[in-house]
């Protein structure tokens, strides 16, 4: 039996989101499979890591009180050496060694390649993509810069930071300007829609982008799709990429925000709402070919590997694609999605598993280092304790 | 495995014991014979109420009130006389308590039912059948070892249809529920029908005396309460105790049960899904959404459809059709009433989620017949993965083995792509069926149902169709 950490919580806005991805479908679909030894790991919004088996059970975080129950537990550490374990340290100290990692964090300090590059370094497998495309797929931004540069349409934007908004407003303003209004204000590194806002005129825009950098420190702002049409698609794989079907949600409010995302949803739902949206998305013939070839397209460009989400912007009249953001641990895995196209959420996270084993062999088979007398021959004086 | 052990032998002296005690008597509704087979079949007293909750009526208060009293006044007497007369008797009480208790309160309850709800209920039977006697509507009586709900809710809808007509709700089967229900009629119904409950040899009669049927329905005689019938010969006597009641009256009898088949007299009207009486049935057809099929009687020719499932539903559907019809009701009542039946709730209830996944709710079928149709209609369901969740059928008596192979061997000969076993003493057995069977889909195992009904939403993808098979009480193990 296999043992797997799956890894939740963390400091991020979407913390709350990150606790049902862990347990729906990850933490549920581990155990149905009786496969898997699951040990979750929590991380609290003040960063303290915790590891304990009642928390397998999502009612654990549902009790009055939970917050105050976990803080009250020994908190447990992580030991690298050339593997992952979990340290219950005291005088009867408690360790297990993980066999792979199951990273089910969203946003800062999870989904943006900090806990990636935490895993690489305990060298152990772990599940979803790699540091880099996380890294780049975080901001918004960068994700636009890497794709124009390799051909994939992108809506025209103006990006900047919180020092450049403030050293250089009217700069900024007259290159906002120059793009076709209504626009769209994000910050860049947020995810679950957190903060967007669409504008119309330049006092609500001015008005956006303060809020917007109140939550992040770099800012974009977009032009806005008429006749939109907003559809996503999963995608799973390594260097075969495979999507499910292109999903469209039914937009309650102008655009697809948090709460439709994930507070709207239905009981059955499984954390992502699943009521409001089309699956396949009924759509041209036409664009639905451009979304799957855009999307793994972007799936490659950006290196992503196990699970991403590419998120489009369809101007239907024009009949135009563009690829808006991508998000490298979509919400509960988008197993409603995976379902509908054939794939149970216990074969997804078999299958996820298996894509993270197969990665990690093959970087076991790079070579990272190699004998060379480069301190030979540098300048630099031998020890101390060296005879001259 | 001490470990284990110790922590089983401890379990009977956490606090909870007692309650678990009652528990499981309410549970098996007062059956004395059915808690103490529980009581010694069990060792670990942790974790007893799994499927359901304690429900705190006044029997149940009364019985863990005076539980507990025995406790504390055993303890108590115990150590006074440890006081005046030495500790060794402290470790012998402490030893059996928990022995004495699981025994100790079946007095009260076995006083209190010759004492007290004995006599209660001589009154209000006696009341029912003065009141029933009188009563001018033309009573309907289903006995059977199972479809008994089935049967009485179809034929109550198509009934309905043209006759002013009431039945007794839920399984009320028993002479004290037919007689509460029947204080509760108001003396217009035209036609009242009633499930006749069968546990021991001689129910029925007693029924039939209560009742006193004009029409009887025989929807099958199967493997059901064996454990207490102890032989088929002895179910199907006390079954068709109903024919003898009725004698020349008009008894129908479901022609899809063997032994039902085997015990046919003169005169009885057979029900299948190709006839009833006079009635020739054609274009039988099932799916998930429903069952269709023609009735053609000389030149009268009725098309009816029915949201039931199965074909098996065709018979008891037909057979109502023909009862209907003898009550006075006109064709196009009775194709209307058809029309309106629709899956009872536990029965082959088919529920679509949000995913696109088909879920059969058949947890209240729990007998061998009803199993062997609902997977002859799993069969005719095409281009759907199949799925078959179940913890076993229980109170097979001597036929639990040869029960439990069957339903394995024709899980596999179905070709039901998954088969999803819940740990208990019959489910080895299934899985002995499937593998002798050279089952070819994936078995899946769950210490409990509730671990597989949580698994479910994670295993299934959309389109497929998951069948829940029987529930499985606490008191069984």
């Amino acid at each position: 039996m296999k043992t797997v950490a799956v890894f939740f919580g963390g400091r991020s806005s979407e913390h709350d989101v990150s606790i049902i991805t862990a347990h729906t479908p990850i933490i549920e679909s581990l155990l149905a499979t009786g496969e898997y030894d699951v040990w979750p790991v929590y991380i609290a919004k003040d960063g303290s890591w915790y590891a304990d088996k009642a928390m397998n059970n999502i009612a654990y975080f549902k009790q009055d009180g939970w917050e105050t129950k976990i803080a009250a537990q020994k908190k447990v550490q992580i030991l690298f050496d050339n593997g992952l374990t979990l340290v219950w340290p005291g005088l009867m100290q408690k360790t297990v060694r993980m066999d792979i990692a199951f990273p089910a964090m969203h946003g800062t300090y999870g989904e943006d390649g900090s806990l990636m590059g935490l895993l690489r370094m305990a060298n152990v497998p772990f599940v979803g993509c790699d540091i880099f495309a996380s890294a780049v797929a975080m901001d918004k931004a960068l994700t636009k810069q890497v794709l124009a540069a390799e051909g994939v349409p992108i809506v025209p934007f103006v990006w900047f930071t919180k020092h450049d908004w403030e050293q250089n407003t009217d700069e900024l303003k007259e290159k906002i300007v120059r793009l076709r209004w209504p626009l769209f204000v994000k910050p860049v590194h947020l995810g679950s829609s957190i903060a967007i806002a669409k504008v119309k005129d330049e006092p609500q825009l001015e008005n956006a982008i303060e809020v917007a950098l109140h939550y992040d420190d770099k800012v974009l702002v977009e032009e806005s799709v008429e006749n939109l049409i907003e559809v996503t698609l999963p995608i799973m794989g390594n260097d075969e990429p495979r999507p499910a079907g292109i999903e469209r949600p039914f937009n309650k409010a102008e655009f697809y925000d948090f709460n439709d995302k994930y507070l709207s949803g239905n009981k059955t739902g499984g954390g992502v709402n699943s009521q409001y949206s089309e699956i396949p998305a009924q759509i041209d013939a036409e664009l639905a070919k451009q979304v799957e070839d855009f999307g793994t397209r972007t799936y490659r460009v950006l290196g992503c590997t196990g699970i991403a989400r590419v998120d489009f912007l369809i101007e239907s009249e024009r009949k135009q694609v563009y690829v808006n953001e991508v998000n490298t641990l979509p919400g509960s895995l988008y197993a409603h999605n995976w379902k509908t196209v054939g794939i149970s959420s216990v074969e997804l996270v078999q299958k996820l598993v298996a894509f993270a084993e197969e990665r990690f062999a093959a970087h076991q088979n790079l070579t990272y280092t190699f004998d060379s007398d480069i301190l030979k021959k540098a300048g630099i004086p031998k020890s101390p304790g060296g005879t001259a | 495995m001490l470990k284990h052990r110790l922590a089983n032998f401890f379990s009977q002296y956490r606090l909870d014991y007692p309650r678990s005690l009652i528990y499981i008597l309410q549970a098996s509704e007062y059956d004395i014979g059915e808690y103490l087979t529980w009581y010694r079949q069990t060792q670990d007293f942790r974790r007893v109420e799994r499927r359901k909750r304690l429900v705190y009526t006044p029997k149940a208060v009364c019985l863990l009130v005076l539980c507990w009293l025995l406790a504390v006044m055993l303890l108590g007497g115990t150590m006074m006389f440890s006081i005046t007369r030495g500790w060794y008797v402290l470790p012998i009480v402490l030893l059996l308590l928990p022995v004495i208790l699981a025994y100790g309160i079946l007095i009260p309850l076995v006083l209190a039912k010759f004492l007290i709800q004995k006599p209660a209920e001589f009154f209000v039977i006696r009341n029912a059948r003065t009141r029933l006697a009188s009563h001018k509507a033309v009573k309907v009586s289903i006995a059977g070892s199972f479809g008994k709900t089935t049967m009485r809710e179809i034929l109550k809808t198509v009934v309905a249809e043209g006759k002013k007509v009431a039945a007794p709700p839920h399984s009320y089967n028993t002479p004290l529920g037919i007689s509460r229900f029947i204080q509760t009629l108001n003396g217009n119904e035209e036609v009242l029908i009633f499930e006749l409950g069968e546990h021991y040899p001689g129910d029925i009669k007693k029924l039939c005396d209560l009742v006193r049927p004009d029409i009887g329905v025989i929807t099958g005689v199967n493997e059901a309460h064996l454990e207490k019938f102890k032989t088929l010969e002895r179910t199907t006597a006390t079954i068709f105790e109903l024919a003898d009641y009725l004698g020349e009256k008009r008894m129908y009898v479901n022609g899809e049960s063997e032994r039902a088949r085997g015990a046919l007299r003169r005169g009885h009207i057979t029900y299948d899904r190709t006839q009833v009486g006079q009635w020739q049935i054609h274009h039988p057809h099932t799916g998930l959404d429903g069952t269709a099929f023609t009735m053609i009687k000389d030149d009268t020719k009725m098309e009816l459809h029915s949201s039931l499932l199965g074909l098996h539903q065709i018979g008891p559907l037909a057979a109502a059709a023909d009862i209907a019809l003898s009550l006075g009701l006109s064709p196009e009542q009775v194709k209307s009433g058809i029309a309106n039946t629709k899956p009872f709730d536990h029965r082959l209830e088919p529920k679509t989620d949000t995913s696109g996944v088909v879920t059969l709710d058949d947890s209240y079928n729990g007998n061998p017949d009803g199993v062997k149709a609902v997977i002859e209609f799993l069969t005719s369901l095409e281009g759907h993965r199949r799925w078959y969740v179940t913890p076993g059928l229980v109170e097979m008596g001597p036929k639990t083995e040869q029960v439990h192979r069957e339903i394995g061997r024709r899980l596999a000969e179905a070709e039901i792509e998954h088969v999803i076993l819940v740990r208990n003493s019959v489910t080895p057995f299934i899985a002995e069926g499937l593998k002798s069977a050279h089952y070819a889909g994936k078995v899946m195992w769950f210490d409990d149902a509730l671990a597989a009904f949580a698994a479910l939403p994670h295993l299934t993808v959309r389109g497929d169709v998951v069948l829940l098979q029987n529930d499985w009480p606490d008191q069984y193990r």
